[in-house]
């Protein structure tokens, strides 16, 4: 215990702390401008200086810390002087333009000049200038405004950990500079933007139409862009975001942001070609009236269902969608029409991973908490880069990094690049060989404890991979014994599976492997989401096997259970998965379909033939907020409200319930309607009595049906405290019943002559929303072909240069570029801008274990194209 | 009085290791490897040697801190920046008896059990990096660093590291983040370098001169030692002498040796017999003084009594000629371009200053301008980062506490009382 | 050895890479004269440290030079004993004479000035370096003697 005397006040402390923090725990006022929280202490700015008794001079407070004894003295006449003069000397050299500054009104100089401050400066010579500088499509800088405290520089190098900006000169000439001096390369994560107390850098797309006044209503919502869920504030004036703000204190993500999250939320001001329903007539798409929209999608899906039965009709949930819309919509499969097809894109890796996985170790095994990753002393990430799917937990990841754990990475490490000590890069489709060996080799080091009889069973029959065998994969046996000893070597592992390690043939022995080293090394497990709801929609039940609550609908006490809670019945066979209802539309056998917030044509391999199996369909129903790709081959097509204009909530990746918030009326609010309404309403017309009138009664049905969320009321989700397993129970007694395919084989590693296309999953899109957004399209505007410039060279191609790459399944021409750090056997594009959906391109089959989707024949030609 | 820094440095070959095998070079060396690491730090200590860089700090003090510090490696680093204006007292040392100062640096890393040494040269000593690089390499050529020293199995490399222009780097911390590769700004004290130095590991920095004081201390033990000088601060002393002297040049004295004796004995009396107007005594950092202090003795204890500091030695003297309002203005000129920015006194105020005092010395000094000078330096004064700043504010202050006059003059006059007088 | 082994071999003196940041930088800079964004790129790479890192370093320092130079650089100190002894007048003969201010090259590319501060050679006041000569006691007579002798 340590205790200290501040301003008269003894103030006990636990930890030894800096003086700063000890006074504000004693809620004593210092001022400070370089410091900010979570980052490390600088001591420039000077003005958090104190007297501290037996020292001679001042001291800084945010630097000094606090030992026993210590008697502190914040409000003297030295003090208050030293501030004024500290004051005076940062305004000499700032223009004071305040009347042009969009930061006027937040701005932490202004602010304490005006507590703190002399009366009058005393400065009579020429000001510093420096150009204010527009290079950069997001950032404006005016480093006249700048007042050195470095906040910006820390963030980037110590949360962000981008290291894109450096000060750089010297004295009075030290200037806040990106690499090139003008436009960014970076992250644009714009944490710096968050930190910086002055108007020396800020947000371009609210240049001159943002001041803090400005702001009528301010929203603390959940991001809808991936399934980390950062919380973040809107800012809003006459029903128009104006600004997209992280806070410390409201939410994990602390204050953090990515470049999605904050700069994408402009999409919503989109969305204008979709103002009313429509419907096709004459083979073209006109607008009608929500009635004769809706009652004619209730009477087409009554009659498919009552002349082909409700098998003939299935369902694509969404990712985006809230649990409520997600449950609604299982309800109004399941329990109105009579069919378990429901789906969704979740099918391309997400649900049949976590599936899987909780048939080896149980429901809940993914339920881990993002801000603990920090914590652990080593990150085992195969499958994915986290800093672009899901940056938030990327960041975390790089923590681990700087505190000195170790991050090892099986595949392009991408975003984590510069925080690996070595690359592990296998040939595409050797990872289960690699996987195989590491296990293999943990084995030797770290004997199984017998905790888990069918993990440990399987494990006997895995064919370890010679040192030989490894020859195909391009990973060496010096390597593999190199990750196996660092992994045996963590003592808090994280194991961080994406998606690139479930879209493989075989994905359950991939699955297998990486859960068994999860459970050698004793480590967590996270599986990225690249969807803000994935996990919600598997747990409302929007999938053809479970029911809401993960329950297998099969089994006929569970099956009973909810159809008690709703007094209504559930067919009683596992329905259609997304592929199967595919492959169901092209052979007749699947006769409608409705689609809520997806865009199978887009976001499916293969897209000619979904669009063609699509076509065939009796009845396709598009609920959505654009017209997409899909949309436009409906029957119908519902416009929904977008996300800031709707309440619900989602459940994360760490399985952790937020509440969205509603901050502004549909901007279509004449038209547009929440998902779960429209869903209602037809369910209504079909014969359910049930009626809602607000988004709450929905919630109060899922927790009375859902025996994970019983008893978990909104109220009970503020503050990010909703964790799993919430007041439910957990499914239990099912685990242990898996099989592993090719347990004791290994596979051929094909080898073949031209490049493989690989789906990059890019940071600043991801996909139909984001492209909408006009700071995301500055910031990377359109599609190119990601590829290493020695293959580049094998094709007579260069960096910029316009290239053909093509298959079977089409054509696609792309911008090239190289990347040094790509392996020279493949080639990478991003599914995300219109007209250039990658996974067009790809072939695709179905695990049969987990009913994942695997890539398979997507080797592309590459040809340049002359202009 | 013997010299022991600078023996031999008007031979041609004193550079040379030959040169200073023969002289008796490394026959410290040989002695201390006799004796336990513990030793050669109490023998330090008791030798009474203060740092010899400007702060005065006792090295064998410093040592023993990092000495008990568990952590290894531990770093030796010498400060080979000189950049404080009017000093050019190592530079003897560093281009003509480099294996001096390896030799010390070898022991005092063997008292340190440091197993890595590096010199921090400033960039603007092009002449000494190569005679370092070449005494760097007959040292280890004859043994005296590399995996065995002297047969001693004792292990000690060392290199070069250089500058680039940066006066700040001078300072310990900045220094150690210059070595590792950053931008050399002083780091957050505590902790101090003996504990967290370079790379996270104990660090001892120490000036070329303090580290060439090494083998003497060895070779005639503490007490013969102290006895040189001052006894509460003893040795011999470089003292750098320039401006308005017959003789400019380094000289090295015993400690404490009166101000007057140096100016008028050694370095020949103020140029043309003019005239002493001011004195500044330890380099553009310490405070200028009046002729009343001549006798002064020139070290760590009496100078500070009487309003300046012994700082790195660099005696600039000034005569009626001179004009002080320039020789401020052009201080500040230095303390503005070498202020590392990072604190907001320093980096704001310097340039404030030298704005007013370069008015004033174009004739546009406007009334109150005194004061404000004043009162900006005693609002850096004590509220700085590192004491760069502090030097900065004490420069003006005692300018304006000795030479008010003149400054006034200036502002009423327009003009310089050097060039009217 | 190509660049970028000359760089990497330089760290080998450091317990990490970062440590060789300002040698690699010289060794950068004696290619061409300044540090040109490619040559602060090479480094980058060379010690994989990120770009803005490096600039921010590379700009800390005076003697790194971010625009050309010309063929000859001239570092004049007009630090106080310099100055006392004349530097100021060794200035304006030196622009008289070339064209060149302090900061600037000439247009033949032969020279380019630089003041420096204190070069620590007060006692031979005033003195430069050309490139890494060092040259002192310096007058309005000689001055040009010693430049003329640099092409
Ligand atoms: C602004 C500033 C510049 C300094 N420059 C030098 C220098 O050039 N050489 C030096 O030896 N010490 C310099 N010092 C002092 C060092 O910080 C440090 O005290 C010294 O190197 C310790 O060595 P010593 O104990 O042997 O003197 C400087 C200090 C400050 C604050
Ligand atoms: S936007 Fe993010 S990545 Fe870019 S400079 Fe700012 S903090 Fe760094
Ligand atoms: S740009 Fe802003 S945050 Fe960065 S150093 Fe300047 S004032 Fe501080
Ligand atoms: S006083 Fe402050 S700005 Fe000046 S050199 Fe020291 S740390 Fe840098
Ligand atoms: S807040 Fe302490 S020095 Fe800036």
């Amino acid at each position: 215990m340590i205790k200290v005397t501040i301003d008269g006040r003894d103030v006990e402390l636990e930890h030894p702390v800096t003086v700063l923090e000890a006074a504000r725990k004693a809620g004593i006022e210092i001022p400070t401008l370089c410091y900010f929280e979570g980052l490390s202490p600088f001591g420039g700015c000077r003005l958090c200086l104190v007297e501290v008794e037996k020292l001679p001079k001042l001291q800084t407070s945010c630097t000094l810390m606090t030992a026993d004894g210590m008697v502190v003295r914040t409000e003297t006449e030295q003090i208050r002087a030293a501030r004024r003069s500290m004051l005076e000397f940062l305004l000499i050299n700032h223009p004071l333009d305040c009347p042009y500054c969009d930061k006027a009104g937040e701005c932490e100089l202004q602010d304490l000049v005006a507590r703190y401050g002399p009366e009058a400066g005393r400065f009579a010579e020429g000001k510093r200038r420096h150009p204010e500088s527009f290079d950069d499509p997001i950032i404006v800088r005016n480093m006249e405004r700048c007042v050195l405290c470095t906040r910006c520089i820390r963030m980037c190098s110590e949360l962000q950990a981008s290291y894109s900006i450096s000060v750089t000169g010297r004295g009075s000439h030290s200037f806040v500079e990106p690499f090139s001096g003008g436009r960014y390369d970076c992250e644009y994560c714009g944490n710096c933007l968050t930190v910086c107390p002055v108007g020396a850098i800020m947000s371009r797309l609210h240049r001159h139409s943002y001041r803090p006044w400005f702001v009528e209503k301010e929203t603390e919502t959940v991001c809808g862009f991936c399934g980390v869920g950062c919380s973040m504030v809107l800012q809003m004036r006459e029903n128009s975001i104006i600004r997209a703000i992280p806070r410390r204190g409201v939410g994990f993500n602390e204050g953090l942001l990515c470049a999605r999250g904050r700069f994408g939320y402009e999409y919503v001001e989109g969305g204008e070609e979709l103002t009313t329903p429509l419907m096709r007539v004459d083979g073209e798409l006109r607008q009608v009236s929500w009635e004769e929209a809706l009652s004619f999608t209730a009477r087409r899906l009554g009659e498919i269902r009552d002349e082909f039965g409700g098998g003939a009709v299935g369902a694509v949930a969404s990712g985006r969608c809230t649990n409520e819309d997600n449950y609604m919509l299982q309800k109004l499969m399941r329990f109105v029409i009579g069919s378990n097809n429901i789906d969704s894109a979740a099918r391309n890796y997400y649900a049949p991973a976590q599936i899987y996985l909780e048939r080896i170790f149980g429901q809940g095994i993914t339920a881990n908490l993002i801000p603990g990753i920090a914590n652990s002393d080593g990150v085992f990430v195969a499958g994915g880069d986290p800093t672009a799917i899901n940056p938030i937990l990327g960041l975390k990841i790089r923590a681990v990094w700087r505190s000195g754990g170790r991050v090892v990475v099986l595949g392009v490490p991408g975003g984590l690049k510069r925080f690996v000590p070595y690359e592990l890069i296998p040939v595409p489709y050797s990872e289960e060989i690699v996987l195989s060996a590491i296990v293999g080799r943990l084995l030797e080091r770290k004997p199984p404890g017998g905790a888990n009889a069918a993990l440990e069973a399987k494990l006997r029959d895995l064919r370890i991979p010679s040192d030989d065998e490894l020859g195909s994969t391009g990973v060496s046996p010096e390597d593999v014994a190199r990750v196996s000893e660092d992994l045996s070597s963590m003592s808090t592992p994280v194991v961080v599976i994406g998606p690139d390690m479930v879209q493989r043939r075989r994905a359950s022995k991939s699955l297998f492997l990486l859960g068994a080293i999860a459970y050698l090394t004793n480590a967590r497990i996270f599986l990225l989401a690249d969807r803000p709801n994935y996990q919600g929609l598997l747990d409302m039940g929007c999938l053809p096997e479970l029911l809401p609550g993960g329950r297998p609908v099969e089994l006929e006490m569970f099956r009973h259970k909810a159809e008690e809670a709703l007094g209504m019945k559930v067919p009683e066979q596992r329905g259609l998965n997304l592929f199967e209802m595919i492959d169901g539309a092209e052979s007749g056998r699947l006769k409608a379909l409705y689609v809520m917030g997806e865009n199978p044509v887009f976001n499916l391999p293969d897209g000619v033939r979904v669009e063609k199996a699509l076509g065939s369909l009796d009845l396709l129903v598009v609920q959505d907020v654009h017209l997409t790709e899909t949309a436009r081959l409906a029957d119908v097509v519902l416009p929904a409200t977008a996300w800031p204009e709707k309440e619900g909530t989602y459940t994360n990746l760490e399985r952790r319930l937020q509440r969205v918030r509603k901050a502004r009326r549909g901007k279509m609010a004449s038209y547009g309607r929440e998902d779960w309404r429209i869903l209602a309403d037809i369910a209504g017309r079909l014969g359910m009595t049930k009626t809602y009138q607000r988004v709450e009664d929905v919630w109060e049905e899922v927790m009375h049906v859902s025996a994970l969320h019983t008893g978990l009321g909104y109220e009970e989700m503020d503050g990010g405290r909703a964790l799993w397993p919430y007041y439910g129970e957990p499914l239990r007694g099912m685990e242990g019943d898996f099989t592993v395919e090719g347990l004791d084989g290994l596979p051929e590693v094909p080898a073949p002559e031209r490049p493989y296309l690989m789906i990059e999953r890019p940071l600043y899109h991801s996909g139909t929303f984001s492209r909408r957004s006009k700071a995301l399209l500055a910031i990377q505007p359109g599609p190119y072909l990601k590829m290493n410039p020695e293959l580049a060279r094998r094709h007579g191609l260069t960096g910029g240069d316009k290239a053909r790459i093509s298959n079977g399944r089409g054509v696609l021409e792309l911008e090239v570029r190289l990347d040094d750090d790509m392996p020279d056997n493949q080639v990478h594009v991003a599914n995300t801008f219109e007209g250039f959906a990658a996974m067009r391109l790809a072939g695709f089959g179905t695990d049969p274990v987990t009913g994942a989707l695997y890539m398979d024949d997507n080797t592309v030609r590459v040809e340049k194209v002359l202009r | 009085m013997e010299r022991f820094l600078l023996k031999n440095i008007d031979s041609p070959d004193s550079a040379g290791i030959g040169e200073y095998l023969r002289t008796g070079g490394y026959a410290s060396l040989k002695k201390a490897f006799g004796m336990e690491p513990a030793d050669i730090i109490a023998e330090v200590k008791a030798a009474g040697l203060r740092g010899r860089g400007g702060a005065g700090f006792p090295t064998g003090m410093k040592w023993d801190f990092a000495s008990r510090d568990p952590k290894f490696p531990k770093y030796l680093i010498c400060n080979a920046d000189e950049g404080e204006p009017g000093t050019f007292k190592d530079r003897p040392i560093l281009e003509k008896n480099p294996h001096l100062l390896i030799e010390g640096m070898v022991i005092s890393a063997y008292a340190l059990k440091s197993e890595r040494g590096y010199i921090y040269l400033r960039g603007e000593y092009p002449h000494a990096r190569a005679v370092l690089d070449k005494a760097i390499a007959e040292a280890y050529e004859a043994g005296f660093l590399g995996g065995d020293v002297a047969g001693s199995g004792f292990r000690f490399d060392l290199s070069v590291h250089q500058g680039a222009g940066a006066y700040i780097c001078g300072e310990e911390t900045a220094l150690i983040d210059s070595i590792e590769g950053r931008r050399g700004q002083p780091r957050i004290k505590p902790p101090f370098p003996v504990n967290v130095g370079a790379w996270g590991k104990p660090t001892v920095v120490n000036n070329v001169e303090t580290l060439a004081n090494i083998p003497l201390i060895v070779s005639m033990g503490a007490g013969r030692y102290s006895e040189i000088g001052n006894p509460e601060c003893p040795g011999p002393k470089l003292f750098s002498v320039s401006c308005c002297v017959e003789r400019p040049g380094v000289y090295e004295l015993p400690m404490g040796i009166p101000l007057r004796e140096i100016i008028y004995e050694h370095a020949g009396g103020v140029r043309g017999g003019r005239e002493l107007k001011a004195v500044i005594p330890g380099g553009i950092s310490t405070p200028v003084l009046t002729p009343d202090v001549l006798d002064c003795p020139m070290d760590f204890v009496n100078l500070p009594k009487r309003g300046s500091m012994l700082g790195s030695g660099a005696v600039m003297v000034f005569d009626d000629t001179v004009c002080l309002v320039r020789v401020c203005w052009r201080a500040m000129r230095f303390f503005e371009h070498e202020s590392c920015g990072k604190c907001t006194p320093c980096r704001e105020g310097t340039g404030w200053m030298r704005n007013i005092l370069e008015r004033m010395e174009g004739g546009f000094g406007r009334d109150g301008d005194i004061e404000l000078l004043q009162d900006i330096a005693r609002s850096i004064m004590g509220k700085t980062f590192c004491p760069l700043g502090d030097g900065a504010a004490g420069v003006v202050l005692g300018f304006l506490r000795n030479f008010s006059d003149e400054f006034m003059y200036h502002i009423t006059n327009k003009k310089c009382l050097a060039e009217s007088g | 050895m190509d660049i970028m082994d000359e760089i990497r071999d330089l760290s080998r003196k450091y317990p990490d890479r970062r440590g060789a940041l300002l040698p690699a930088l010289y060794v950068v800079q004696k290619e061409a004269g300044w540090l040109s964004q490619e040559a602060l790129d090479t480094v980058s790479r060379a010690l994989n440290l990120p770009q803005a890192t490096v600039k921010g370093v590379a700009t800390f320092y005076a003697m790194y030079k971010h625009r050309p130079m010309g063929r000859h650089l001239i570092q004049l100190c007009t630090n106080v004993a310099c100055m006392i002894m004349g530097a100021e007048r060794l200035v304006d003969l030196i622009s008289g004479r070339y064209g060149l201010e302090p900061g600037g090259t000439t247009d033949d590319g032969r020279f380019s000035l630089v003041i420096m501060e204190c070069i620590g050679a007060c006692d031979r006041a005033p003195a430069m370096l050309v490139d890494t000569d060092f040259h002192a006691d310096l007058t309005a007579d000689n001055i040009f003697e010693i430049l003329e002798k640099y092409e």
